[in-house]
């Protein structure tokens, strides 16, 4: 078994009575495409909060890598290899792309007061060296085109990558994907299943996705986690999980365990 | 008066409103810089900016006395006085919000209610402050900028126009600090994240940014710009109380809202036409109205005219008509 890359021990959250995530505990391997599912609000997006530093959490552990990350703030989790997208899309709307991607470059670029104020070498070599990333990851999101444009200006699948390529100017170990496939035709869920395993192959990321759409989930997935009410009732491979009786059942209700075979979509 | 001689006194009110509306465009950035990235209209912002007029003018005191000068050139000195006010009211502004802004935003209050009666305390203790200050090493509170010759200069210009040296260098040092922060803002690492953050602090720190170390930075820089344009109201003025801020800053802070609130360009635009309304009413409005308005009426007039381009443009020249998302 290959390193670990993300085990969450029995982590819970409460807004005032409400449970919103109750002792979860999963693991994610390095390298690994992991997804998160379940009906809405089962706290899918509060968990992602949760390990990302938005929310701490009332008890349980995070540990990334070893390390143990359990309450950090946003921007150190985001500073020490986890970037995310999000559900919503949340670009700097009235930046140009290639600027939101070089604002996730920040803490990767090198500049003092001193180098700003003096046009050092080094300034223009750390300027030419973040927008050479820039574009590069924008390339690679096949946005390379459309950098000098504000994001507004994207169409929603490309802001959905656009988000994705921000993320990676982090430079990260591992990436969170909050419904990537949300809003896009199957044309581009297919083409973003492709981007997605070659971010895992060639980059060699940690995936860890929420989606709605089972027929992706279903194929990309290495394994599979399903929340319900806050609460983890099933874990497995993408076959398991899918003909689990809890699952279908959180799906679809009581009794539809026995009449669906498990084999479509449930949505 | 003819219709031909207030033609004639036109170039010298317009250049004159320049010179005010230069240090009005200065102070309404620090408004409207830290309005972006914390939605907090800094009342103490006016006091910061006072404190930098009565840094530059203790500079000035300090190592400027004409019969011992410690610096003589007063060009070097006025050099010497705009930094120290730089770092002076830049680092006044950092502390104010460490101590006053910080706690509350960490304690997670959504009232923005709270921040802002908090701004308008620390303004008055600010003016207190200054005031025991001023009693203290001047024995009263009104505080005289010395005057030197070669500051005072006077240049004959087109259209019967004159303007002092002083206001040649306010003019050169405002145009500066403005394009270099317009360069900051827009080409650096830094300016990137403060507009990230403006736009979206949550997002922000997800990208790696820490909120809190740009909301310091914001202040720094607004700070800094207030108190040079604190000394350079003080050289323009000579006069200076305690309470010299208070006027400027409220017409810093409608230059700010006329503007557009949160926006860079719209703070300069704004402050720059607050300048012309000002000098410009002051100006005319005795002619116009026989006298029976003097020129004390012009701040009226200019926060007349004000709240009638608010009524038809309530977000500002600049602003964003934004929607509230439902």
């Amino acid at each position: 078994m290959s390193e670990l890359a993300l085990d969450v021990q029995g982590v819970t959250k409460r807004f005032g009575g409400l449970v919103a995530v109750s002792e979860v505990s999963l693991q994610v391997r390095a390298k690994e495409i992991f997804s998160v599912i379940g009906p809405n609000g089962a706290g899918k997006t509060t968990f992602f909060n949760l390990l990302t530093g938005i929310y701490k959490p009332d008890s349980g552990r995070v540990v990334f890598f070893g390390q143990d990350i359990t309450g950090r703030s946003p921007d150190w989790v985001a500073r020490n290899g986890i970037g995310r997208t999000f559900q919503n899309i949340r670009l700097f709307k009235a930046m140009t792309v290639l600027e939101n991607v070089l604002v996730g470059h920040h803490t990767h670029t090198q500049q003092s007061y001193f180098d700003v104020l003096l046009h050092t070498p080094r300034f223009h070599a750390s300027e030419r060296k973040a927008k050479a990333r820039a574009m590069e990851l924008l390339a690679y999101m096949n946005l390379d085109r459309r950098a000098e444009e504000l994001a507004s200006a994207l169409s929603y699948g490309e802001q959905r990558r656009l988000e994705i390529a921000r993320a990676l100017a982090l430079e990260p170990r591992l990436l969170f994907l909050d419904e990537p496939a949300a809003g896009m035709n199957e044309q581009e869920t297919e083409d973003l299943k492709t981007r997605v395993r070659r971010l895992r192959d060639e980059l060699g990321l940690t995936i860890v996705l929420i989606e709605h759409d089972m027929a992706m989930v279903m194929s990309i997935s290495d394994r599979i986690a399903v929340l319900e009410y806050g609460s983890k009732i099933a874990e497995g491979l993408p076959h398991e999980v899918r003909s689990n009786p809890r699952v279908i059942e959180a799906y679809l209700g009581k009794g539809a365990a026995g009449q669906a075979g498990g084999t479509h979509a449930p949505a | 008066m003819t219709l031909g001689d207030l033609v004639a006194i036109l170039p010298q009110t317009v250049l004159e409103g320049l010179l005010l509306g230069f240090v009005y465009a200065m102070v309404a950035l620090g408004y409207t810089m830290v309005y972006g990235v914390l939605g907090l209209i800094n009342f103490a912002h006016s006091e910061v900016f006072m404190i930098g007029a009565v840094i530059g003018l203790e500079v000035f005191r300090f190592w400027g006395n004409p019969a011992a000068p410690v610096i003589a050139n007063p060009f070097l000195l006025l050099l010497v006085a705009l930094l120290f006010a730089a770092v002076g009211s830049g680092f006044m502004a950092v502390l104010v919000e460490r101590f006053a802004y910080r706690p509350l935003r960490k304690r997670g209050s959504k009232n923005i209610l709270v921040p802002m009666i908090t701004a308008i305390g620390v303004s008055f203790l600010l003016q207190d402050l200054t005031r025991i200050y001023a009693a203290l090493r001047h024995n009263e509170f009104n505080m005289q900028y010395r005057t030197y010759e070669a500051l005072n200069q006077v240049f004959e210009l087109p259209f019967q126009t004159t303007i002092q040296m002083k206001g040649v260098l306010i003019i050169a040092v405002s145009v500066l600090m403005l394009i270099g922060l317009t360069y900051l803002v827009n080409r650096t690492k830094l300016g990137k994240a403060i507009r990230a953050v403006s736009q979206d602090m949550q997002t922000a720190a997800l990208m790696g940014i820490n909120p809190d170390v740009i909301i310091s930075r914001t202040f720094l820089i607004g700070g800094a710009l207030g108190g040079v344009a604190g000394v350079l109201f003080g050289l323009l003025y000579t006069n200076i109380t305690p309470y010299s801020g208070v006027l400027p800053g409220l017409k810093a802070f409608t230059s700010a809202v006329l503007g557009g609130i949160g926006n860079i360009p719209g703070a300069m635009v704004g402050g720059l036409i607050l300048g012309q309304l000002e000098t410009l009413s002051g100006t005319y409005l005795p002619f116009l109205t026989n006298g029976n308005f003097g020129t004390e009426y012009k701040d009226v007039f200019a926060f007349l005219t004000l709240v009638l381009l608010l009524l038809f443009r309530p977000q500002g020249i600049f602003g964003q008509n934004v929607s509230e998302k439902v």
